[in-house]
């Protein structure tokens, strides 16, 4: 029973992170595409977090936890990127 | 012992199912980017943070337990982090607010807008 919640949850994380990839391809504009990319470092941490638990090796939470500081750090890159792309440089900062 | 943590994980992961569709749903339908920032942070915060409750719920040694909550802990602060970055750089790109059509928008159907 645990392990078929588990499996369960997984797959739903990775249907639901099909979904985001979908959205993030045929966004309109470049925001739309940030915000599938948020929901998607979401559910890649929720996906590892099962797997973790599932597997029960604490090496693979460590992973997680990585991935999500470093998550973190890349949406930071990528909006300071695109604001700086659209605005070309000259925004008071 | 075993029965009551595995009803807990299954409440909690049920919780998470429901506000996953909710909001892969409000991420397919809403009309702009801000809304479906709302639908996507909101109900992707509930839905993981159900998921990492489950999940603690499931764990059997105390390594892995401890990481999940450090996990959870990291995770709160970074998630609203990360949706105020987007919808920040969304405002700062010009991006303007959907707005209701005008025979929608207080209830009445105007006659003017029909032909």
């Amino acid at each position: 029973m645990r392990l078929l919640m588990l499996d369960a949850m997984q797959w739903f994380c990775i249907a639901c992170a099909l979904f985001c990839v979908l959205r993030m391809l045929l966004g309109p504009t470049s925001a739309d595409r940030l915000v599938a990319l948020t929901v998607l470092s979401s559910l890649v941490l929720g996906f590892l977090v099962l797997r973790g638990v599932r597997e029960n090796r604490a090496l693979y939470l460590d992973v997680a936890l990585v991935y999500d500081i470093f998550g973190f750090l890349g949406f930071l890159a990528i909006a300071r990127f695109l604001k700086d792309k659209f605005s070309d440089g000259d925004s008071p900062e | 012992m075993t029965l009551a943590r595995e009803l807990l994980a299954l409440l909690f992961f049920a919780s998470a199912v429901i506000f996953g569709i909710g909001g892969i749903i409000g991420l397919f339908r809403f009309p702009d980017p801000y809304s479906r920032l709302q639908a996507g942070s909101l109900c992707g915060t509930t839905a993981i943070f159900s998921i990492f409750i489950g999940a603690l719920a499931l764990s059997t040694s105390l390594a892995v337990a401890a990481r999940v909550v450090v996990i959870m802990i990291f995770f709160l602060v970074s998630a609203p982090t990360g949706s105020h970055i987007v919808a920040r750089f969304a405002w700062n790109s010009g991006l303007q607010p959907w707005k209701p059509p005008l025979s929608r928008r207080s209830g009445y159907t105007d006659r003017q807008d029909e032909p």
